[in-house]
């Protein structure tokens, strides 16, 4: 793993910073209580987080967590640090400034479009983030919409006058798509063991 | 050729060798005593008991605590004179929750530990057993690591685990849950080898030169009244000669946080002094002249800095930490170097030019010492009016001692008295929760201090509030005879409540007052030798027939009246704006 500069420069903290959505990816060890120490943590620095997921990696053992939080630059930098010195946690970094791909899914529940052309809309809504209706049997219309997550937004915008009835969104899940320069590679004067 | 391949996930699991078959419990004892352990401070229950089963059969010394809390202190206190790692030992439940003020308060002064616990059989997990607690739950956000060990093959990776977490980078405690059947169970898995820890996410500084340190020089050469901020994490490093060596060669004045308190001799000419809320005028003032400020293994934590917008403003701030997270959380940084404090300091000293002595910013600071002693010294100064006076008390112990006592302080006046007046000549001697405040810490943390570091004395000063937390473990004192010096500064008050009341609140007095036992018969009761002193001419009397005690003893000095400590930092003011208080 590189080793990025541990030299510094931190200006002091601004209160009026403003508060930016952060797209934070971190690569963990798939253990009990893994999730409940980063969480935790992030509960301790009076972060709201927007969206956690948590799944499996290429590699056995290891867990990707995306966790979605809004907070000012300066108050994030320090408790990525923080976040990184657990021992649970490989690497951490704000993907904020690097290329990624960001994808969430939802599911959707509808009333029934009154008609051809009421079809023809929510049909273009779903379609514009991805969306595709989901088979069943007892006349309900559900829906996934796998989309960026401001695209989703539009669109639950949109379904909102569609006949929205339910949604249930999993949270947005990360991916660098650079390999020159990977942000959740530790940043800072230490290495892993 | 084969290349070596190191385990390089925590899924390579365990070593393949085997050993003869053993209960988890003994390989537990066995792990301890391969990490070099020999002291455990404990407390036994239900759940812990197949640890006590066999104990005997290893070179442990065990110490029945009275409280798991005082465990947990006495192992802080074992850690912080030793430089080691200290065990603390607690059964499930209210065992378990006992430690959490010790495990805190060892992560808040970033001390090594090792908590061991016991826990209902796995089966019963989480189904509201008899002295079931999820202590996990409970531990994570206080301490450096805490899991549960559910199989007893993992027992003997495990502990060596947490001990290579506790001692490593930024030490800190750690505790491991032992539900009881993985305790009692038999396991043939053998002790790991170092490179067989499977640690991945264990952050590890980078060790070896740091050429940062250049650009700290050439701050250093172009500076005229540069500042050393001496940080525990000197001390942690086992740097204070560097540190020395440092301010020697570039004239450099040090001040110290609270826990930096013995990274230099305090007679040292550069030694400038102790600083902060309650520090020396002369070295508050110091760091707000200062134009370059250079942070060691320190935090600048609120108790140094005050309100950071107005904190050694005109000073370049520099910050040197094992802690990446630690640069920049509290104050703007200039230059913060991410490194050990022994490494920074080793890279520092030959890229230093030898300094010219920095004549006119010594002789401004030694003339703010002048005036700041003469103000501040003695506190209330009662003492020169034959009334007996805190500061005089610690200034006399520290005499009687010379200097080379273990001193741990409690919490409160009593706390920034020995700070300001004990005269603390070396590193690991000053004992103290700096960062957590844990009132009831000094009498267990010197019983930890003075079996760890048996060859100095060991002296506990406490305030009558503090003492009343954990006086049970006097019955441990004396059980296992350890020759601990309690000094109380009795003002049969909660001191430093009563001062921010009354400079603060208005005079508004509650829960000030505290009523006491009579302290003397107390120790007599346990077979105690006790003094009481109510004049400044008793006072080195009494210390004298306490030294020669070959036990404990205990002192409990009368303070005569209300006394402040001076000078005093409001709360939401800066450095500069410092309360005097009355002078003589």
């Amino acid at each position: 793993m590189a080793t990025a500069p541990r030299r510094q420069t931190v200006p002091a903290g601004d209160p009026d910073a403003e508060h930016r959505r952060h797209v934070v990816s971190a690569l963990v060890i798939d253990r009990p209580g893994t999730l409940n120490r980063v969480s935790g943590l992030l509960r301790a620095r009076s972060f709201n987080i927007e969206s956690l997921t948590v799944g499996t990696t290429h590699e056995p053992g290891r867990s990707r967590m995306t966790i979605v939080v809004r907070g000012d630059e300066g108050h994030l930098r320090q408790v990525l640090a923080q976040l990184e010195r657990l021992i649970e946690v490989l690497e951490v970094g704000d993907l904020h400034g690097t290329p990624h791909l960001e994808i969430e899914l939802a599911l959707v529940e509808l009333d029934p479009p009154a008609d051809r052309g009421a079809e023809a809309d929510l049909r273009a809504t779903l379609a514009s983030a991805g969306g595709e209706l989901l088979p069943t049997t007892d006349g309900t219309w559900r829906a996934r919409l796998t989309a960026a997550p401001e695209t989703i937004d539009r669109a639950l915008e949109a379904l909102g006058a569609q006949g929205l009835r339910r949604l249930v969104r999993a949270g947005a899940v990360a991916m660098t798509t650079t390999t020159t320069t990977d942000p959740t590679t530790s940043e800072n004067g230490a290495s892993r063991a | 050729m084969t290349a070596l391949r190191l385990p390089d996930t925590d899924a390579a699991a365990a070593p393949q060798r085997t050993v003869a078959p053993r209960i988890g419990a003994r390989a537990v004892c066995e792990a301890l005593v391969r990490e070099g352990v020999t002291t455990v401070f404990g407390y036994p229950g239900g759940t812990l008991l197949p640890i006590y089963d066999v104990l005997r059969e290893f070179p442990l010394r065990h110490i029945l605590v009275r409280h798991e809390q005082g465990g947990a202190h006495a192992a802080d206190g074992f850690s912080r004179a030793t430089g080691g790692v200290g065990v603390a030992m607690a059964t499930s439940g209210p065992g378990a929750i006992n430690l959490v003020t010790g495990l805190a308060t060892a992560m808040m002064d970033s001390v090594p530990m090792v908590a061991i616990t016991a826990n209902v059989p796995r089966a019963l997990l989480g189904k509201d057993a008899f002295q079931e607690t999820d202590i996990i739950g409970i531990a994570l956000p206080i301490t450096k690591f805490a899991t549960v060990v559910m199989n007893p093959d993992e027992v003997p990776l495990a502990v060596a685990e947490a001990f290579e977490i506790a001692r490593s980078g930024r030490p800190g405690p750690v505790l491991l849950d032992f539900p009881k059947d993985v305790l009692q169970e038999e396991t043939t898995a053998p002790h790991p080898e170092p490179y067989e820890l499977r640690l991945p996410g264990l952050l590890r500084p980078t060790r070896g030169d740091v050429p940062e340190a250049e650009e700290l020089a050439e701050l250093i050469a172009k500076a005229e009244r540069p500042l050393i901020l001496a940080g525990h994490g000197i001390q942690i490093a086992n740097a204070t000669g560097l540190l020395r060596q440092v301010a020697e060669k570039a004239e450099i004045p040090v001040a110290h946080t609270l826990l930096g308190i013995g990274n230099m001799d305090e007679t040292h000419r550069l030694s400038a002094g102790y600083a902060g809320m309650h520090g020396w005028m002369h070295v508050n003032k110091a760091i707000q002249q200062s134009d370059l400020l250079i942070g060691i293994g320190c935090r600048y934590d609120d108790r140094i800095t005050g309100k950071t917008s107005t904190f050694a403003p005109n000073a370049t701030i520099v910050h040197v930490d094992v802690d990446r997270s630690e640069i920049g959380k509290n104050v703007r940084t200039d230059l913060g170097i991410v490194a050990d404090a022994g490494d920074l300091l080793a890279a520092l000293l030959p890229r230093l030019p030898q300094s010219e002595p920095r004549a006119e910013w010594l002789a401004q600071i030694a003339e703010w010492r002048v005036v700041s002693e003469a103000r501040s010294w003695h506190g209330s100064g009662a003492w020169r009016q034959g009334r007996l006076s805190a500061d005089y008390v610690v200034d006399r112990i520290g005499e009687a001692t010379n200097h080379a006592a273990t001193l741990v302080s409690d919490v409160g006046q009593n706390q920034m008295w020995a700070a300001r007046y004990f005269g603390f000549r070396k590193p690991f001697h000053h004992l103290s929760s700096g960062g957590l405040g844990t009132m009831g810490y000094a009498v267990p943390a010197a019983m930890g201090a003075a079996l760890g570091a048996p060859e100095r004395e060991t002296w506990a000063v406490v305030g009558d509030g503090g003492f009343q937390m954990t006086m049970q473990e006097l019955a441990t004192l004396v059980q296992d005879q350890i020759p601990v010096r309690i000094a109380v500064l009795n003002n049969h008050r909660l001191g430093m409540i009563r001062q921010w009341q009354e400079i603060i609140y208005d005079e508004n007095y509650h829960s000030a007052e505290l009523f006491g036992p009579d302290l003397v018969r107390l120790c007599e009761a346990y077979g105690i030798p006790a003094w009481r002193a109510t004049k400044p001419d008793e006072v080195d009397g009494v210390i004298a027939e306490a030294r020669k005690a070959p036990g404990p003893a205990l002192i409990d000095f009368h303070l005569d009246e209300a006394q402040n400590v001076y000078p005093m930092m409001l709360p939401g003011k800066g450095l500069s704006d410092m309360v005097e208080g009355a002078s003589e």
